[in-house]
């Protein structure tokens, strides 16, 4: 029997557990800065002194960090966490089977957030187009040419509105843009 | 002349010296760019590589100075064209301006009006165009971020698109931005099916 340390006491530890996991990926992957220990504390582990839950939180944080980090797959998970429960001061093979559970629930959406994280370039966020025919133009040759007029939206990630580029293709650009290769292994 | 005198007059004269002093350095091929602009034979000046050939021969200008440059000689040529000058009246318009330009500026301004005034047709009402800039060129990269100070394994796939956008001033930009794989698919896909329409159009 591993040697854990007195945990706080929890009414249902299991569901108490998971959702302390869900609260803390909220805080430290999806943005929710509002989610507190205090708030945490009270809604999960009420009975717990917070110097207590304090240390819970943390060891729990700094195993989904790892996990995350690493976006461990199954087999690297269950490495992990066995050899967490035999740690002194780890974790129990019930904690183990939770976190398990939530990683396996999680992993896809906390990877995309920190690979968003890591993108500090524009992105496309948004892109309209329509094609026009110019009914009228000073040069003849232009009459009935038609062009698309495409409208992107250049922002970082995580800015409500972007730079809006709103430009004109033709077809010669339109056509090379859309027929470059395309046999690479991406395609 | 009324008119070409009052928009002379909008430009600073400080400006305008500046923009005339460097327009006379340019070579004559790049006198030819901004008059072809004018003229609509080719989508924009190429500020950054022009500011970069002038560097190289000597010249101190920055990219952004020489926006202004390039704006403020089209907009020169431009009124001029539309008000008729001989090149005789645009130099005698210029007025004060002139006066404390070194000979050689002078020349190249009336080189280049001799040679391409007559050809600067009036530019067609822009009102409707003045936000639509035109595409100029596209390249792509694929890369891979493989780790990062919060993820040591990332791993993930991304294209990044460099634009090459003249404005409806003719002022080139380069805009950048990253795209993921998935996003990129679509990206192009949307124009396979814009060559599509304009094909049937």
């Amino acid at each position: 029997m591993a040697a854990a340390e007195q945990q706080p006491p929890a009414v249902d530890g299991g569901k108490a557990l998971s959702a302390l996991l869900g609260g803390i990926a909220q805080a430290a992957y999806y943005g929710k800065v509002d989610i507190t220990e205090e708030l945490l504390r009270g809604q999960l582990y009420p009975e717990a002194a917070p110097e207590e839950f304090r240390a819970l939180r943390a060891k729990m944080g700094g195993l989904l960090q790892s996990i995350a980090s690493a976006d461990m797959d199954l087999n690297q998970l269950e490495a992990f966490l066995t050899a967490q429960t035999k740690k002194q001061g780890g974790i129990t093979s019930d904690q183990a089977a939770v976190i398990a559970k939530f990683w396996k629930n999680h992993r896809v959406k906390i990877h995309e957030s920190l690979v968003n994280q890591s993108c500090w370039d524009n992105v496309l966020k948004n892109m309209n187009w329509r094609v026009d025919l110019k009914s009228q133009s000073r040069h003849v040759d232009q009459i009935n040419t038609p062009v698309a007029i495409v409208e992107m939206e250049l922002g970082k990630y995580g800015q409500l509105r972007g730079e809006q580029l709103v430009t004109g293709v033709g077809i010669c650009l339109c056509k090379s843009i859309a027929h470059r290769d395309t046999s690479g292994p991406f395609f | 002349h009324r008119p070409f005198y009052n928009s002379i007059q909008t430009c600073s004269s400080g400006l305008l010296k500046y923009a005339l002093k460097i327009f006379s350095n340019l070579s004559s091929l790049q006198c030819e760019q901004i008059i072809q602009h004018l003229n609509h034979k080719i989508p924009g000046v190429n500020t950054v590589e022009l500011c970069q050939r002038l560097q190289t021969s000597g010249i101190e200008v920055n990219v952004g100075d020489l926006a202004k440059i390039t704006n403020t000689v089209s907009f020169l040529f431009s009124t001029a064209a539309r008000n008729n000058l001989s090149t005789e009246e645009l130099i005698t318009a210029l007025g004060s301006t002139v006066n404390t330009l070194p000979k050689h500026a002078i020349q190249v301004i009336r080189h280049v009006w001799n040679e391409q005034g007559k050809s600067v047709g009036v530019s067609e009402d822009k009102g409707n165009m003045s936000t639509v800039g035109q595409f100029v060129d596209i390249k792509w990269k694929l890369g891979v971020a493989m780790s990062s100070d919060t993820c040591r394994s990332l791993k993930y796939p991304y294209v990044t698109v460099a634009l090459k956008v003249a404005d409806s001033s003719g002022q080139i930009t380069n805009k950048c931005f990253e795209m993921t794989v998935p996003q990129f698919k679509n990206f192009f896909r949307q124009f396979k099916e814009m060559a599509a329409v304009l094909e049937t159009v």
